[in-house]
């Protein structure tokens, strides 16, 4: 177990580098030195381990490690930022003056006494990756592939790897608030090679979490991580290409939260909207989809990819309905779009490490439940296809059209599934496509992959889900 | 310390601990950004990094670190660990390093990449000055359908040091700079498209003057005006210079070891056969002066040279690092890719689709995907109809799909428009026969 609320005593993690309170205090002084109206001090210390096989040979192993602050000052909506990897006191006074230099008067603000904030627990786990040893690591890649070569005689060749990270954060405010936090991190990947005859495929499944070394005691769950590694790559072998053009496009559940993410979320990040730029960005309080469409961002679900205790801004993040029983609610705020919009900040202020400076972004991303059953919507399909996996996706946030990759699906004819397909690219545009749909599914499912969200060059841990869901036109870029 | 001294103490570090061999690459740099929008600074951003990477053979096996923790008590604590974990896994002698004979670096003086003295040459106050001349000509350009219109620029100068624990030391520095703007723009459907441009040069001279740069920004704006869904169908394919990486690299990608090692390539047992069209031809060149993808030295320390990838079709190379190679039982060619240059033609890209009746210019990517081990791709795409070398509907919501083996083979001509901006320096390629999905 680890700790999320500061004893105010103590100075927590980052006091083996020398940061404490009269530190902070000198730093955040500098940042506001020439006449900054806010700043923050983000802290990070990080360790990632991977380790990975190969031709049936644990032969490969990384670790990094990655310390430094990011300062941000602010003047209104702009910002000086500036980072150091170099935690001595001259050095972070220097990244502290170089952000303060985006304002140009005098020092009006002076940060009070730091406490620290109460953070809710939402990764708490068994074993913290700094006491798990490379042999403990080694035995688990090699069961996986071991097992993904027992379930198909197809199955040539077998890549594993395990990673996981281990962040410690410490967001410092000059309004006082100080937030640190553990946040663990854990990814299983298994790869797979098939071949029959002429035809080689390769495909993979992979497993993410909030979590620690007991994630993988599990052995349901990792019999389903590998069967499916095994599934998905053989199912390549057999399947073709679907007729190109507009046509229904039905959404199993989990990943495909996909379709949300690129169509919907990103297009409700409030930066995009307070400038303008977003195609939602005149929609609020407006009618944007059915009745049975409730689509929500969450921080809050225990475990999750996209959970957080705290964000990166010192805000303890929430579950934020966006679109309710189809109606446009709220956007996905920071500090400086929930000051913008003058609403509190819905604690999805995110960065991809003290290089960068936070952005509104999204956690886990899903639809709620609706009323139809899941083989009703596939009996309803006269034709169109079932996408049942994914692997990318992207949007164009002004023009709204958005993109997701299938790997693999069916057909869908006279409301049956009939021959497999792979690899396709399906696009649309956002609000057109949430108004097209038109079945929603009892099914919800949080994807229990690695996902990360890219957005201005940094990336972010995500989670998507959603139940199955009928789309009623996308295009569909096939043969 | 100097680079080279700090990188060195690493391997001597780690070979004390018992490493048999040992690579240490230690990189510093400086950048500054700056972001300008409605007349004023939006964010500026200026910082210098350190950090060191480090791989390992201990008792035959093999492993890679990274740290920009680097005071020295705990670049120690971290190396013992990295060395220590190291011995839990399984030996893989194909992991060992070239011999110091077999290394080499052509002269960085040579690449004529780093421009070192403009990094300091504008100070917080002149960039500024710089940016807000951007906007300006941006905005000189804009009508009343602007909703937005944000300037970009950029200067970045790295140095890198690497020394291995054969004796091998080289060094190299390189400079970004760079300026583009982005603009939103309101339709009456409500949709707001969005147009880029951007420039990148290892010296700031060839950065194009701010003029420039708004001119192509407004003539790239042109190109997402009320966009509409064309028809689905075969069409010939005029692939715009600034994007054409995409397809190439994904051309490119299966001729990875990593890909054929694993069986991930659609060129598996095809080194050497003809599997494009005559006029396909596609060098790397990693000894350009000024090229951004320009290197002296490859990831194993071999000196870098031109390599032809494709001659009139045919496959001439894998690309094979050392590690690699030795698994596939081939020699080792290079890992990557650096400059890669297609020739240019004779003709523009209007006067080849002219010739071609009805074609879709393909201005953007959006999304999508490749199949390494089959070719299958399909992506999605933004661009222009085009009907006798003239643009009669701008297009969006769009998919190109198809296999890459088949495309190579359908490559017809290209432009005479390199793009020199980025590392893929290729100009407009034609395409003909390829399947496009709209309404």
């Amino acid at each position: 177990m680890h700790p999320t609320e500061l004893d105010p005593a103590a100075s927590g993690h980052f006091e083996q580098f020398g940061i404490v309170p009269e530190v902070l205090d000198q730093v955040m002084r500098a940042a506001l030195s020439l006449g900054a109206t806010d700043c923050d001090l983000f802290f990070e210390h990080k360790v990632s381990t991977a380790v990975a096989l190969s031709d049936s040979k644990v032969n490969r192993a990384s670790t990094d490690v990655d310390l430094g602050l990011g300062v941000r000052a602010r003047v209104g909506d702009q910002i000086g930022y500036a980072y150091t990897e170099d935690l001595s006191l001259p050095a972070m006074l220097r990244a502290a003056r170089t952000a303060a230099a985006i304002a140009r008067s005098t020092p009006g603000l002076a940060p009070v006494a730091l406490s620290p904030i109460h953070l809710p627990s939402r990764y708490e786990i068994e074993t913290s990756w700094s006491d798990v040893g490379m042999d403990k690591r080694v035995p688990l890649v090699r069961a996986w592939e071991e097992r993904a070569f027992s379930l198909d005689s197809r199955i040539e060749k077998v890549q594993t790897s395990l990673a996981d990270a281990e962040k410690w954060i410490l967001v410092v405010r000059p309004d006082g608030r100080m937030a640190e936090d553990y946040q663990p991190m854990t990814r299983a990947h298994v790869v797979c090679t098939a071949i029959d005859g002429d035809v080689r495929e390769s495909n993979s499944y992979n497993l993410a979490s909030r979590a620690g070394l007991e994630f993988y005691s599990d052995a349901e769950r990792i019999e389903r991580m590998v069967q499916k590694a095994v599934e998905r790559t053989v199912f390549l072998l057999d399947a073709g290409k679907p007729v190109a053009g507009d046509m229904p496009v039905v959404l199993a559940a989990g990943a495909s939260g996909i379709l949300l993410h690129e169509a919907i979320g990103h297009g409700l990040e409030a930066d995009f909207n307070r400038k303008g730029v977003s195609i939602y960005a005149a929609r609020m309080g407006k009618k944007v989809a059915p009745d049975f469409v409730t689509v929500v961002d969450d921080g809050t679900i225990p475990g999750a990819r996209g959970a957080l205790n705290v964000d990166d801004e010192g805000n303890v993040p929430e579950r934020t309905v966006l679109i309710e029983n189809g109606v446009l609610r709220s956007y996905m705020h920071d500090e400086i779009s929930a000051a913008h919009y003058k609403v509190a900040p819905t604690g999805s202020g995110r960065r991809e490490s003290f290089r960068h400076h936070p952005l509104p972004r999204m956690r886990a991303t899903y639809m709620d439940p609706g009323p139809h059953d899941p083989a009703e919507i596939i009996a309803n399909t006269k034709r169109g296809i079932f996408a049942t996996s994914f692997s990318n996706g992207a949007v164009q946030i002004g023009a709204g059209d958005f993109t997701f990759y299938m790997k693999t699906g069916f057909l869908i004819e006279d409301g049956k599934l009939t021959r497999p397909i792979k690899d396709v690219n399906i696009i649309g545009n956002g609000p057109a496509a949430l108004e097209q749909v038109d079945m929603v599914g009892t099914d919800l499912m949080i994807d229990e992959g690695g996902w990360t969200c890219g957005k201005d060059g940094q990336g972010v841990p995500v989670s998507q889900g959603q139940p199955t869901v009928r789309v009623k036109s996308l295009t569909v870029g096939g043969e | 310390m100097s680079l080279l001294d700090s990188a060195g103490a690493a391997v001597e570090l780690a070979k004390g601990m018992g490493a048999e061999q040992v690579k240490a690459w230690i990189s510093t740099g400086v950048e500054v950004e700056l972001q300008q929008r409605q007349g004023k600074l939006e964010r500026v951003h200026e910082s210098s990094t350190l950090g060191l990477s480090v791989s390992l053979m201990v008792d035959g096996r093999y492993s890679s670190h990274g740290t920009s923790d680097l005071r020295p008590a705990a670049l120690k604590a971290f190396l013992q660990r990295a060395v220590d974990g190291t011995r839990y896994l399984e030996q893989d002698l194909d992991r060992t390093m070239l011999s110091f004979e077999e290394m080499g670096s052509l002269d960085p003086a040579s690449l004529d990449n780093d421009d070192a003295e403009s990094i300091n040459k504008r100070g917080p106050e002149e960039r500024q000055l710089a940016i807000k001349e951007l906007e300006d000509a941006i905005l000189s350009g804009a009508g009343e359908d602007l909703v937005s219109a944000t300037s970009y620029l950029w200067e970045v100068r790295s140095q890198s040091a690497a020394v291995f624990s054969n004796g091998f030391q080289a060094t190299q520095a390189r400079t970004h700079y760079g300026q583009g703007g982005m603009v939103t723009l309101k339709e009456p459907s409500g949709k707001l498209p969005e147009s880029y441009s951007f420039f990148n040069a290892s010296h700031f001279e060839d950065v194009p003057s701010v003029a420039e740069v708004s001119s192509d920004l407004w003539t790239k704006a042109d190109e997402v005006r009320n966009t509409s869904q064309g028809s689905s169908g075969k069409y010939t394919m005029i692939l715009d210079r600034r994007v054409a990486s995409r397809i190439l690299g994904a051309m490119i990608s299966p001729m990875s070891g990593g890909n054929l090692h694993t069986g991930r390539s659609m060129y598996l047992d095809k080194l050497g056969q003809t599997l494009g069209s005559k006029a396909f031809t596609l060098i790397d060149d990693p000894t350009i002066p000024r090229g951004m993808g320009s290197k002296p030295f490859d990831g194993d320390g071999r000196k870098a040279k031109i390599r032809p990838l494709f001659t009139e079709g045919r496959l001439d190379t894998y690309l094979l690092d050392l590690y690699h190679a030795r698994k596939l039982k081939m020699e080792p060619t290079t890992g990557g890719t650096s400059n890669v240059i297609m020739q240019p033609g004779q003709r523009s890209w209007k006067e080849i689709a002219k010739e071609h009746g009805r074609a879709i210019r393909v201005t953007s990517f959006l999304g999508g995907n490749s199949n390494p081990a089959s070719g299958a791709f399909s992506l999605g795409i933004r661009g222009q109809l085009i009907e006798n070398g003239e643009v009669v509907q701008n297009l969006s919501e769009m998919n190109v799909s198809g296999n890459l083996l088949e495309l190579m083979a359908s490559f017809e001509e290209a432009a005479n428009d390199p793009w020199l901006f980025a590392s893929y320096r290729v100009p407009t390629l034609a395409f003909t026969g390829v399947q496009f999905s709209g309404s």
